[in-house]
């Protein structure tokens, strides 16, 4: 991919799409454009353009508008489309994902000179309910087809936006590819992943201390992004994310606790929890909804069943390598809460 | 007899409509409908129903469904609710019912013409706890119609996932409404004073903007209201919507010569105010006593309800649907008075042009010395 393609990346001011961006320019890519949205908050993107020196188009626009879309894909190569749409409802997930990515992928190819597009996906479309404890979930694993009974808008929303993309990238002939990243963490995110366990009673359940996470250091899975959309032979493939070295569930936990201070929690071994998750769910269906389903099999399997996780097609087919260790990921993770204490 | 439903408008509340409807007996959702047929395909995939059309006459024209539930944006459901009634179907309109108070008063008169049930989807007025309210009022615990109501609204800004959207684009329908941001939040509020003002209540309103929608990069919106209500009996009325208040709030008190009752629909609860007798120092021992063991009922009173499986999400708008649908097969009255329709829609039509004609100067003044942040 030549120094001067033309590429747009969608998501640009979120957590992870400034660091595509830096990585982009830091590679010398020179013709960038961001889309962002109108509310977005710019000063993290900004000040990663500013101190690179690097001149960087800015888009403005929703991607649900049609119009928005073809004034960003204009002349575009490449596209990185990294925008999420985190709504709790199927519906409005489904729109501010597969809707929002049929839309950009139109205007791709129409308005633009269409070489390839990435889109970031998520392990949320997998389903590993078959699988037994401690397994590999790699990218031949089957994808969720019941993500209503698993109560996972996300997921659903993940998962109708990767149909979109092959369907759009047959029809059209554009190149495509899927890059599905595990758990993304690093400065500017302080969550904890629902990997970890329940926090909807006001305090943490944490079910499967020992599980391995799925983690990926921000800047590493930036940097498979920007590898993706440059590789040769890999069209129209999937890849996991996820880094070399991970914690566990416990350890992260540990972690985050020792400098945040918050958080009373205790352990739920997962046999309890997938006793109860079933009860929920059994209940809910028995009670037409009267409880919704947020805890069933289906999630239960998907948040704590314990998996291993590998990278082996990324780093073999995309050439990459997870550059920042977890320790030194995890420093720079928990430096952000030293940052406000101190402030 | 089952009714063949169609759903026309695919998005976010769309899924409740159909999920109340699975508890509505005799109840079928034959079509759904949407100008963008993906939106249709995801909810007729996901509710495995059969028929899906991006057009909606061609979906009354061919589906013949006996009932639709129109889930639109606003500015499209007079055209539709109008359509369907003159094609023969019972209509349910989401809120808010119209853009205008015409609007309103002209579909109850296709309604009335054409013999056909219209309801709006004010379902929040159809709660246990509203539905208890109501059976205490017509028993005359208040002693005859309130002298006063007030109903408190709120809405929380921290969740932007509905807010960003609206204020990031100048062309989102929300404000392409006369009321914006409230005109698509408030008929709950409205509604629950309508049923008790007389249809020539009068309103004076004053709205402003929050700081923390300036802060979001608000624009013109506003997002702050108060708004006073009288009628000839003179009734009194008192509406408050909020964006910061907390925590939240949604409340109706109803203030009768006699008692008074306050219904929380956060808690689900309705408690009873009765005059006050204790004397001396015992006034402020013996009626918190009384407000705590209320407490208590109420609490035991939802634990029941909810292992009845009386208390459930949506129940409010299940039991309008219910009650909808037994106006059809009984020919009986339908669930919300047409009068209090149009006069929820006049009430908000008032409230937007007064808010609409405050003078600017101010709002610029406020800017000037609190300045917008991206």
């Amino acid at each position: 991919m030549e120094k001067d393609s033309k590429i747009l990346i969608t998501g640009a001011s979120g957590f992870l799409g400034r660091f595509v961006v830096q990585r982009f320019i830091e590679e010398g890519y020179s013709n960038l454009r961001c889309f962002v949205r109108p509310s977005s908050r710019m000063e993290a993107l900004e000040a990663v353009v500013k101190q690179r020196g690097a001149h960087v188009e800015t888009v403005r626009g929703d991607l649900l508008s049609r119009e928005d879309c073809a004034r960003a894909a204009e002349g575009i190569e490449i596209v990185c489309h990294l925008a999420a749409g985190f709504d709790k409802s199927f519906a409005g997930a489904f729109m501010n994902s597969a809707l929002t990515t049929r839309n950009l992928f139109e205007a791709f190819a129409e308005r633009g000179k269409p070489r390839r597009f990435v889109n970031v996906s998520s392990f949320a479309v997998y389903s590993n309910l078959g699988m037994r404890r401690g397994a590999i979930l790699d990218e031949e694993c089957p994808l969720e087809s019941e993500p209503q009974l698993r109560f996972d808008a996300y997921g659903f929303g993940k998962l109708e936006q990767e149909k979109i993309v092959r369907e759009l990238g047959a029809a059209h002939r554009i190149p495509y590819v899927i890059l599905r990243p595990g758990t993304v963490y690093g400065p500017g995110k302080t969550g904890l992943t629902g990997r970890i366990g329940i926090d909807t009673f006001g305090f943490m359940i944490h079910i499967g201390g020992s599980n391995q996470l799925p983690l990926t250091y921000v800047e590493n899975c930036a940097d498979a992004i920007v590898i993706a959309a440059g590789r040769d032979g890999v069209d129209g493939k999937a890849f996991n994310i996820v880094d070399d070295e991970t914690l566990t569930s416990r350890e992260f936990l540990n972690a985050w606790k020792q400098k945040t201070k918050r958080w009373f929690s205790f352990p739920l071994p997962y046999g309890l929890a997938w006793l109860l998750c079933s009860l929920w769910e059994d209940f809910s269906v028995r009670r037409k909804g009267q409880l919704p389903p947020a805890f069933n099999r289906r999630r239960c399997a998907a948040e704590w069943q314990g998996n291993r996780f590998v990278n082996k097609r990324a780093k073999e087919e995309l050439g990459w390598r997870p550059r920042v260790g977890v320790d030194e990921g995890m420093a720079r993770f928990l430096a952000q809460f030293d940052r406000k204490v101190s402030r | 007899m089952i009714h063949r439903v169609a759903v026309i408008g695919c998005g976010k509340i769309a899924d409740q409509h159909i999920v109340a409807l699975q508890r509505v007996p005799n109840t079928k959702v034959v079509a759904v409908c949407d100008r963008e047929m993906l939106m249709a395909m995801q909810l007729a995939g996901r509710f495995k129903i059969d028929a899906v059309f991006g057009d909606a006459i061609e979906m009354l024209q061919t589906a013949e469904p006996s009932s639709v539930h129109i889930t639109t944006p606003p500015q499209s459901h007079f055209a539709l609710a109008r359509d369907s009634m003159r094609s023969g179907a019972h209509v349910y309109v989401e809120k808010p019912f119209t853009v205008t108070a015409s609007e309103a008063a002209e579909l109850v008169n296709v309604a009335t013409e054409e013999e056909r049930v219209l309801t709006a989807g004010h379902n929040y007025q159809f709660t246990l706890e509203m539905c208890r309210m109501r059976r205490l009022v017509g028993e005359g615990f208040l002693g005859g119609n309130p002298v006063h109501a007030e109903s408190h609204w709120s809405y929380d800004l921290g969740d932007i996932s509905y807010v960003g959207p609206v204020l990031g684009n100048p062309n989102h329908w929300v404000r392409q409404l006369p009321g914006q941001l409230l005109h698509n939040i408030l008929s709950h509020g409205i509604a629950r004073l309508a049923e008790f003002l007389d249809d020539d209540a009068e309103v004076v309103s004053l709205a402003h903007q929050s700081e923390k929608l300036r802060q979001l990069g608000g624009g013109e919106v506003v997002d702050e209201l108060r708004a006073l209500f009288r009628d000839g009996k003179g009734t009194t009325g008192y509406f408050c919507f909020s964006t910061q208040m907390q925590p939240g709030i949604s409340q109706l008190r109803l203030c009768g010569i006699r008692n008074s009752l306050l219904v929380d629909q956060l808690s689900g609860t309705l408690t009873r105010h009765t005059p006050r007798n204790a004397k001396s120092y015992l006034a402020y021992v013996i009626p918190p006593l009384r407000d705590a063991l209320q407490g208590v009922r109420h609490a035991v009173a939802n634990v029941m309800d909810f292992l009845r499986g009386e208390l459930y999400q949506d129940f409010g708008m299940r039991e309008l649907m219910a009650r909808y649908y037994e106006a059809i097969e009984t020919g009986g009255p339908p669930p919300i008075p047409y009068r209090e329709i149009v006069l929820t829609a006049r009430l908000m039509d008032d409230i937007f042009r007064q808010v609409a004609q405050e003078p600017e100067c101010e709002r610029i003044e406020e800017a000037a010395v609190n300045p917008v942040s991206a």
